[in-house]
């Protein structure tokens, strides 16, 4: 059970760990604010509590630059 | 989960505001709506203005380019555009270069300017000097009045500034802080000076929070450019705007009454506190000045310039 992870220049695939992984939850884990970012799930916009599913390619738009 | 307005299962945004969702067709409406409120609430717009949008390529600017060409293509209004080109190593170039292609896309007669072309220094140079002062105070300086002579050169007869609902917020709670309460006084929807070389300032996003602007921009798909200056570090602002975040996660209303509060007061700030306006002009320049020399010539007599 795996996702493609895509952020800036980074591309990484990467374990689900638990049922009902979302993508808050790997945002959490990344240290990121789900209010600088906005997340894609298969190159569909999404909300944060989106379960990530075997397969999926999520990618994180950082929108908000601290400065 | 669905849609609040339409029902479409697939949502993008949940404003925590109102606990609304939105789809991705609803939420670009949305965005767009509101700001076309501000703009007829606040009259930003008269029939036949020609509006100069100060186009950095960021996503507060070209949302604000984004959402005023609808008004040209009913043709309310003709816009034109200005990039001021800082001099800033690994930054600035792309969003010159994403300005570029959007005025070229809607067909719009656009400037770059740049600080080395008109004061014959960039900003990393500056910077390189002895007892030089903040970036953004210089960066500041310099863009404004670069971006009112264009105005002026372009015969425009309002300015777009990309401000958004944090940023005005921040700026209100700022001065406040300060005690600045002659900035204070200057902020608004729509900032007008007595001076005739001042054009009109317009910012039709200021209701719009920062993070929705982001979504926005990804939702249509425009190209913008993201990342941050390499001089943005820790300052006043951003201790002020970290304050509202958190607070605002717990009150999320909170930066719209910060809003609604400031513009029930604005008046009477403006009746009591508002500093005569200085007639006078810059013996260097000829930019209106209140002192002997304008803010911009000031800075560069004091670099040794
Ligand atoms: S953050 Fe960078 S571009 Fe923005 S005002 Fe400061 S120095 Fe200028
Ligand atoms: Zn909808
Ligand atoms: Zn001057």
């Amino acid at each position: 059970m795996s996702f493609l992870l895509k952020y800036k220049q980074l591309e990484e695939k990467c374990e689900i760990p638990n049922e009902n992984y979302t993508i808050r939850d790997l945002l959490d884990e990344m240290e990121l604010s789900p209010q600088t970012v906005v997340s894609k799930q298969n190159g569909e916009l999404v909300i944060e509590d989106t379960v990530i599913e075997d397969g999926d390619e999520i990618q994180l738009v950082q929108i908000i630059y601290g400065g | 989960m669905q849609c609040s307005k339409c029902g479409n299962p697939k949502v993008i945004y949940k404003r925590e505001q109102s606990g609304q969702l939105l789809c991705q067709d609803c939420f670009i409406e949305s965005i767009e709506k509101k700001v076309i409120k501000t703009i007829k609430n606040e009259k930003l717009l008269d029939k036949g203005d020609k509006v100069l949008v100060a186009l950095s390529g960021g996503k507060d600017s070209v949302t604000t380019l984004e959402i005023l060409n609808s008004f040209r293509k009913m043709q309310v209004i003709d816009i034109c555009a200005v990039t001021v080109d800082e001099g800033i190593a690994n930054y600035r170039q792309e969003g010159v270069d994403i300005a570029k292609r959007h005025a070229e896309r809607l067909g719009i007669e656009h400037k770059v300017v740049s600080l080395k072309e008109d004061y014959g220094i960039t900003l990393d140079e500056i910077m390189e000097k002895e007892n030089h002062r903040g970036s953004c105070t210089y960066c500041g300086v310099f863009r404004r009045t670069i971006i009112n002579k264009a105005a002026r050169e372009m015969g425009a007869t309002k300015i777009a500034t990309g401000h958004n609902l944090d940023d005005e917020v921040q700026a209100i709670m700022m001065n406040y802080l300060e005690g600045n309460t002659g900035n204070l006084t200057k902020l608004g929807a729509k900032t007008e000076s007595k001076a005739e070389e001042f054009t009109v300032k317009i910012k039709p996003l200021r209701e719009i929070p920062e993070r929705e602007i982001g979504l926005y921009v990804v939702a249509k798909d425009l190209e913008v450019h993201f990342d941050s200056c390499p001089y943005a570090m820790q300052s006043f602002r951003g201790e002020v705007s970290e304050v509202i975040n958190q607070l605002a996660e717990k009150h999320p209303t909170i930066k719209y009454s910060t809003l609604r509060g400031y513009d029930k007061i604005k008046n009477t700030l403006k009746k009591e506190m508002q500093k005569e306006y200085a007639h006078g002009r810059c013996k260097r320049c000829g930019e209106p000045a209140s002192n002997e020399l304008c803010k911009a010539c000031f800075f560069l007599e004091e670099l040794g310039l």
